[in-house]
């Protein structure tokens, strides 16, 4: 396993001094992320997201097991990133970097702690049976943003799963399969997305969705998770240099609009996944969804 | 026959080559780092060392993945000219994406006929990820799998998901794989069988990998719909990586 190429002198001033004349690399403006490309695949519960050359793919899996002991009224859900050499020759299968221990953290303060799913709707039978939902993500391609992207797809696959029906009869339960009956959505109480902020020149200088160049050569980052309802979820700073606290209140009115513009594109895509799926009309009847 | 796969070469940014495969409703994502630096524990004197790694669609590796990545290593050993490129590692990688509906059912996995369908398709998408990385190769491969159901009838090249799962239980099922000359480079073989049945399964997989546009007929008593003459798999790899290279070329070819 080589190591990250670490950039050079020069990449790196040269990146430092065009930040300070206010030009990033890639001719973005300080508060703009990449393109966001979000595609599902055939199966429920797969999503592709694609911000510049970086690319993430969640996918999201289902099982029925025993509940945990201590949590007999909830099902079992799980985040799972394991990074592979595909992203980049330095990732080793089996050994995490620090990238993926952060990511991983983040992802499950993010969405798993924020009780973004309704673990209870998992639930079959108390203490009996169980749904172990999964989520894994892998990551396609590398080039800096990871934690947003990821963030995206989890969230996106998370929605645009659907786990089979279940009919419960006393201590019997038979879980029918897509061809028996039309599949339930998940229960999702909030979506909660994260930005990456990258900052510079001791915080006097914050950059979103910063790319593989930037972030190696960036003094830190502040991760800001929160819902379009503008509720935080979590804040993550990690990194050496101090940052002024209204430059982090404004962090968070900017990474407002930026979760409230990904929640609105997340919608649309998954509405043009309905209707495509729906290509008979049929799906209304069919759904067996209760409303909440 | 099944229709032949679709490949685009080059599909990714960070790694050094790459493919996305599809055939059958499986998808595969590969991709070759190489050459870099070695390990100094895996390191060989003589030769580059290879490493596969094979991730499902959903969970981590398990032993059936770990077998995977061995018939795929040991196949590629003998494909890509390890000695022109001592002490360094060719690493391959292989996400598979997505899997047919009737495989992908997680809970009861049980309707997975066999590992080996899959491995057809994992070294035809490594092959292309590493003709995309430029690896010096000795020749290229074609593969396919040919099962056999239990009453011995009928033969199926290449089956889908859900014809294996309709004639299930199958008595065995046959992995080959070809090299550029047609000579036999991998024989992977699950399930009862005689002498016979395997030569005829051989020379059933040849015809799919290898013939085909040379004119020679599909032999009888294989239960082909039929589509006319097929392309080969053989001619199929050229394609891919004619087109690719014709797309690559265009800079030359337009002044």
């Amino acid at each position: 396993m080589p190591r990250e190429a670490e950039i050079s002198v020069n990449e790196r001033a040269f990146i430092l001094q065009a930040l300070q004349e206010d030009i990033r690399l890639d001719g973005r403006a300080f508060d703009a992320f990449r393109p966001l490309e979000l595609s599902f695949g055939d199966e429920y519960g797969v999503a592709d997201v694609q911000f510049g050359k970086t690319r993430v793919i969640a996918r999201i899996s289902v099982d029925v097991t025993a509940p945990l002991p201590e949590r007999k009224f909830d099902g079992i859900f799980q985040i799972v990133t394991e990074f592979s050499p595909m992203a980049s020759p330095a990732f080793e299968v089996g050994r995490p970097t620090d990238a993926e221990v952060i990511l991983a953290r983040i992802l499950e303060k993010t969405i798993r702690r924020s009780n973004a799913l309704d673990t209870e709707s998992l639930c079959i039978i108390a203490g009996l049976k169980c749904f172990a939902l999964r989520a894994d993500v892998h990551i396609i391609d590398h080039d800096g943003g990871l934690i947003d992207a990821s963030c995206v797809a989890v969230m996106a696959a998370l929605q645009h799963f659907r786990r089979p029906d279940v009919i419960v009869e006393g201590e019997k339960a038979t879980i029918l399969s897509i061809r028996e009956r039309e599949p339930i959505p998940l229960s999702i109480l909030h979506q909660p997305l994260c930005v990456t902020f990258s900052y510079f020149e001791e915080g006097e200088i914050f950059l979103v969705d910063a790319n593989l160049a930037e972030e190696q050569v960036r003094q830190g980052e502040v991760i800001i998770s929160m819902n379009k309802h503008g509720e935080i979820c979590q804040v993550a700073k990690y990194g050496g240099a101090t940052i002024d606290a209204l430059a982090l209140l404004n962090c968070t009115n900017v990474a407002l609009q930026k979760v409230k513009e990904f929640s609105k594109t997340i919608q649309k895509r998954l509405e043009e996944d309905a209707k495509k799926r729906d290509a008979g009309g049929l799906m209304a009847e069919l759904s067996a969804e209760n409303a909440r | 026959m099944a229709p032949l796969p679709t490949a685009d070469l080059t599909t990714l940014h960070r790694a050094d080559g790459s493919a996305t495969y599809t055939h059958l409703s499986h998808t595969i994502i590969g991709s070759v780092n190489g050459p870099i630096e070695v390990q100094r524990r895996d390191e060989l004197p003589s030769s580059a060392t290879l490493e596969v790694n094979i991730r499902p669609a959903g969970g981590v590796g398990t032993p059936r993945e770990r077998h995977l990545e061995t018939l795929v290593h040991d196949t590629l050993r003998s494909v890509v000219l390890v000695e022109k490129i001592p002490r360094t590692l060719v690493q391959v990688t292989l996400q598979v994406r997505s899997l047919p509906e009737e495989e992908s059912g997680g809970a009861d996995s049980s309707t997975t006929a066999s590992s080996l369908t899959l491995l057809p398709h994992l070294l035809h998408t490594s092959l292309l990820a590493l003709l995309s990385a430029s690896i010096p190769l000795r020749t290229t491969l074609t593969s396919t799998v040919v099962a056999i159901p239990r009453d011995g009838q009928g033969m199926l090249v290449s089956p889908t998901a859900n014809e294996l799962l309709r004639r299930r239980p199958m008595r065995s099922i046959h992995v080959f794989a070809f090299d550029g000359e047609g000579k036999l480079l991998l024989n992977e073989s699950e399930g009862e069988f005689g002498v016979e049945e395997w030569d005829e399964a051989c020379e059933m997989a040849e015809e799919v990998c290898c013939k085909g546009d040379g004119g020679v007929g599909l032999g009888e008593g294989m239960d082909v719909d039929g589509e006319g003459q097929a392309q080969s798999l053989e001619a199929w790899l050229r394609g891919v990586v004619g087109r690719k290279v014709e797309v690559e070329q265009r800079w030359r070819v337009a002044t």
